[in-house]
């Protein structure tokens, strides 16, 4: 039988292969013309401790990680330990075995197939060839693309030399053989489809840094940290090629700081951070708005609060990216659902900047920032790029004019005539400090309905779904994806179900969320955090009440829980 | 020395031409004035395009400095002037950047930013007008304060030992460190001037005396206190400028005058090396980069 949604999952000890055996399977499975999805986790030690790399591989649009797995792959025996409990009836299990460090108790119903990984790889010569056996063996037993994966291997490992190369394709061979040896119980394998499309595959923190390459990216700032760091790597490796330049500040609010500098001398400017970075922008964020300086950051979304789950996922810095600053502060928070917004968004970030002169905040999370996805190939000519209102010259210049708009055109350093000051003070329109009440009123009017036009200016949210329902769900981030394949099998039940997937989330389209609650009987909002953050800005600016549903356990939602909660809420 | 600078764009303006219409709201007697009087002589006698000049400051008394001077400037946050400024200077490299700022905005709270100035060379000019006080906020000890100062939150007399800012400075690797008083407005123009035309990130310490909060280090005491530093002294001997500072700072005394100098590539110049190296203009084709991440 051939499947065409298969989910692999490669498991066990940081350090042995886990992760480039899954980076194989996924780019032998996109060359084969599939549409891939990855999901991985791995310890937030560098040396050793549990690692895990799935790869959901479709002919179909893929939108979420899925459920669980179909095959099982485990180097060792904690791999097993934690994952056995999804080894239900049906499943695949390609185990280390024998001469692993562990003997499994294959539960019933579940196909096992035992290859001797380790022992293979040492009767090769060389441990490290461990995780080309099990590749092999993926490969034979579930119609994983064999030369796909024979030429990724000697690209891979060609500057290490024909010897690493001829090991490493041995290897794989005599996994390949092992399997064949073993009789073909499951049902699974995987089909490429018969035409190619033209995509490219990338994780979401590249993506983000390819998006702020379109939109015409000039300086990046940022501080390492997990899990946004992989943004700062991108960008470094090819700003330069654009004439960009790029530091690595001494701390979070230095990377903001210089941020802001840079876009004040004309140049379109971001750092990437994650929350605890984020905490410590919202002084500059302010200044920011108050200056009106364009200013994009990227949250990569990780679980907190404090020092919290480095390399988990949370969707947990939606009070933060708001309202992380002091005193009444605008800005612009939009989220991703997947690898492609990770581009589109990013472009947009920049635009929106540029176009209203104040912060911009991007969030992302900690399951998308190293999911690698398929995309269309993106073609940088599609995207529109938008660049600031720049002051025409004419009559005398005043900095912070009230226009029709409220937007008032910038004058880059070294335009004649065009000297004014950028200030945290509250200000008139000239610059000028100003104190006074009417004045105070007068400029937060300016700043804030300046902000007015962007929700019209933004695509109106998406809609799932038409006319009347009897459930609308309510979705942001990552969390989109995962509702719109339970929305999927839950009309293929025939419950009535409708999705809302805003991406623009400040400021808040609340007369789209009326208009969507208005057409559904009940609301459900998901979102992985305590406190239900989404829900609490939706209950403030709008009169709907959607029923929360939150976790926290450092993993995304999958769609069967979203099915199941819906199911509970429809009795 | 690197006379031929390219951020500085020839003009010829007197001092009076870079005054601006605010007038200066520092205190009567104040050390600023003698700082913002010496800012005006160092540009005027530079030439500098005002169009092209930069001017960044921080918060405090004398982060108040750059509304009073005709050029693009940025009013920023408490102790980031040098990092805003990092920005501004990394993004445009054809511009003077001067900053300003007090000794609490530079080593206080600030105080994280001062190395990575120094050692990355960021090609610009800080000039610190230390009144060893907390003058805006109304009179708390700062980080150059002398111990056993009282203060509005030392009613005891402070318990901490003060900083030398120029100390730190030189070890923090500033390619340019000077010193002087606010009261010696010649000699602070000329180091200002000096500080702007060399390449690279040139820290300047001007004892601003603060009449209002300041009473133990008042004008008479930094005068009394400032020497020159002796003649032959070697300013390309980091050595040499630690001893003075050193010894000067042990018996109470304060070096005054051009301590070190070094020339080194500055990061924008290495980084546009980097750029060079990887063939990078605007026009570079993106689509090379997007092909990279077919599978």
């Amino acid at each position: 039988m051939d499947k065409n949604d298969l989910i692999i999952r490669v498991a066990g000890e940081g350090g042995e292969g886990i992760i480039s055996t899954g980076d194989f399977i996924t780019q032998a499975c996109a060359r084969a013309g599939l549409e891939v999805y990855t999901f991985k986790t791995f310890p937030a030690e560098i040396k050793g401790g549990y690692a895990m790399y799935q790869t959901r591989a479709s002919a179909a649009p893929l939108y979420c990680q899925g459920d669980t797995f179909d095959v099982l792959c485990a180097f060792n025996g904690e791999a097993y330990d934690l994952n056995r409990s999804r080894l239900i009836p049906g499943t695949a299990f390609v185990y280390d075995g024998p001469g692993g460090d562990f003997e499994p108790d294959v539960p019933p119903g579940v196909y096992a197939y035992p290859i001797p990984m380790t022992q293979t790889a040492k009767e090769m010569g060389s441990i490290r060839s461990k995780n080309m056996v099990a590749l092999g063996a993926l490969s034979q037993l579930f119609n994983i693309p064999e030369d796909a994966l024979r030429e990724i291997i000697v690209a891979k490992f060609t500057k290490k030399g024909t010897t690493v190369v001829e090991g490493n394709l041995n290897a794989f061979t005599r996994g390949r053989e092992l399997a064949a040896a073993l009789p073909k119980t499951d049902p699974w394998q995987i089909k490429a489809p018969e035409s190619k499309r033209d995509v490219v595959v990338l994780s979401g923190n590249d993506a983000v840094g390819l998006g702020a390459l379109i939109a015409g990216l000039e300086f990046f700032a940022a501080y390492p940290i997990t899990p946004a760091t992989e943004i700062a790597r991108y960008v470094a490796r090819h700003l330069p090629k654009r004439g960009g330049t790029l530091i690595q500040a001494e701390d979070e609010i230095a990377a903001v700081s210089q941020v802001v500098g840079a876009s004040f001398a004309g140049k379109k400017a971001m750092t990437a951070t994650s929350g605890p970075g984020l905490a410590l922008m919202g002084e500059m964020l302010g200044m920011s708005f108050m200056s009106e300086t364009p200013c994009v950051v990227v949250d990569v979304q990780r679980g907190g609060p404090s020092t919290g789950l480095p390399t988990k996922h949370e969707q947990s810095d939606l009070f933060l990216a708001i309202h992380g600053s002091h005193g009444d502060c605008g800005r612009i928070v939009l989220s991703v659902e997947g690898v492609g917004d990770c581009v589109g968004l990013t472009v947009e970030a920049f635009n929106l900047a540029e176009k209203y002169q104040c912060p911009v905040l991007l969030l992302s999370d900690g399951s998308l920032a190293f999911s690698t996805q398929t995309l269309p190939y993106p073609d940088p000519a599609s995207y529109r790029v938008v660049s600031r209102k720049r002051w025409d010259g004419k009559g005398e210049y005043r900095r912070y004019a009230i226009t029709d708009d409220y937007i008032s055109p910038m004058a880059d350093p070294g335009t004649p005539g065009g000297m004014h000051i950028a200030t945290g003070l509250e200000h008139d329109q000239d610059g000028e400090p100003n104190y006074t009440a009417a004045n105070h009123e007068a400029m937060q009017a300016k700043r804030f309905r300046k902000l007015d036009g962007v929700v019209k200016d933004f695509a109106p949210v998406e809609t799932d779904g038409e006319g009347e329902a009897d459930l609308g769900i309510i979705a942001w981030g990552s969390t989109i994806g995962v509702v719109r394949e339970a929305i999927a099998r839950l009309r293929a039940e025939g419950v009535s179900v409708k999705g809302f997937y805003p991406k623009l989330l400040w400021p808040m389209p609340a007369e789209q969320y009326e208009a969507f609650g208005a057409t559904c009987r009940k609301l459900m909002l998901p979102e992985v955090n305590f406190t239900g953050q989404l829900a609490h800005f939706i209950r403030s600016e709008t009169s709907l009440r959607p029923e929360s549903y939150t976790i926290c356990g450092g993993l995304p939602f999958t769609p069967a829980m979203i099915v199941g909660k819906a199911k509970e809420m429809l009795p | 020395m690197n006379m031929a600078q390219t951020h500085l764009h020839k003009v010829e303006l007197l001092p009076k031409d870079y005054k601006t219409d605010t007038k200066p709201f520092w205190c009567p007697g104040c050390g600023d004035h003698g700082v913002l009087t010496a800012v005006y002589r160092a540009l005027a006698d530079l030439g500098v395009d005002p169009n092209y000049l930069v001017n960044i400051s921080g918060i405090g008394c004398s982060s108040r400095l750059p509304y009073f001077v005709r050029s693009y400037k940025m009013h920023t946050l408490h102790g980031r002037a040098g990092a805003v400024a990092t920005g501004t200077q990394l993004a445009r490299p054809d511009l003077a950047i001067l900053v300003n700022g007090g000794d609490g905005d530079g080593f206080s709270i600030g105080g994280g930013h001062m190395p990575h100035l120094a050692r990355k060379n960021i090609n610009m000019t800080y000039v610190l007008m230390d009144n060893r006080i907390y003058g805006l906020t109304k009179g708390q000890v700062s980080p150059t304060s002398q111990r056993k100062m009282k203060a509005y939150t030392t009613p005891y007399g402070g318990v901490e030992e003060p900083m030398d800012p120029v100390l730190y400075m030189l070890t923090y690797g500033a390619s340019y460190v000077a010193q002087s008083l606010a009261t010696d407005v010649k000699m602070t123009a000329r180091l200002i001037k000096e500080g702007m035309e060399h390449k690279g990130f040139a820290f300047i310490n001007v004892m601003s005396h603060c009449p209002s909060f300041n009473q133990i280090d008042d004008a008479k005491y930094f005068k009394g206190a400032a020497e020159e530093l002796p003649e032959g002294h070697d300013v390309s001997d980091i050595d040499a400028a630690m001893h003075a500072v050193n010894v000067a700072h042990q018996e109470g005394r304060i070096p005054v005058g051009l301590l070190f100098r070094q020339e080194r590539p500055t990061l924008d110049e290495y980084m546009a090396e980097l750029v060079k190296q990887a063939g990078g203009s605007p026009d570079y084709d993106l689509r090379k980069i997007i092909d990279l991440a077919r599978p």
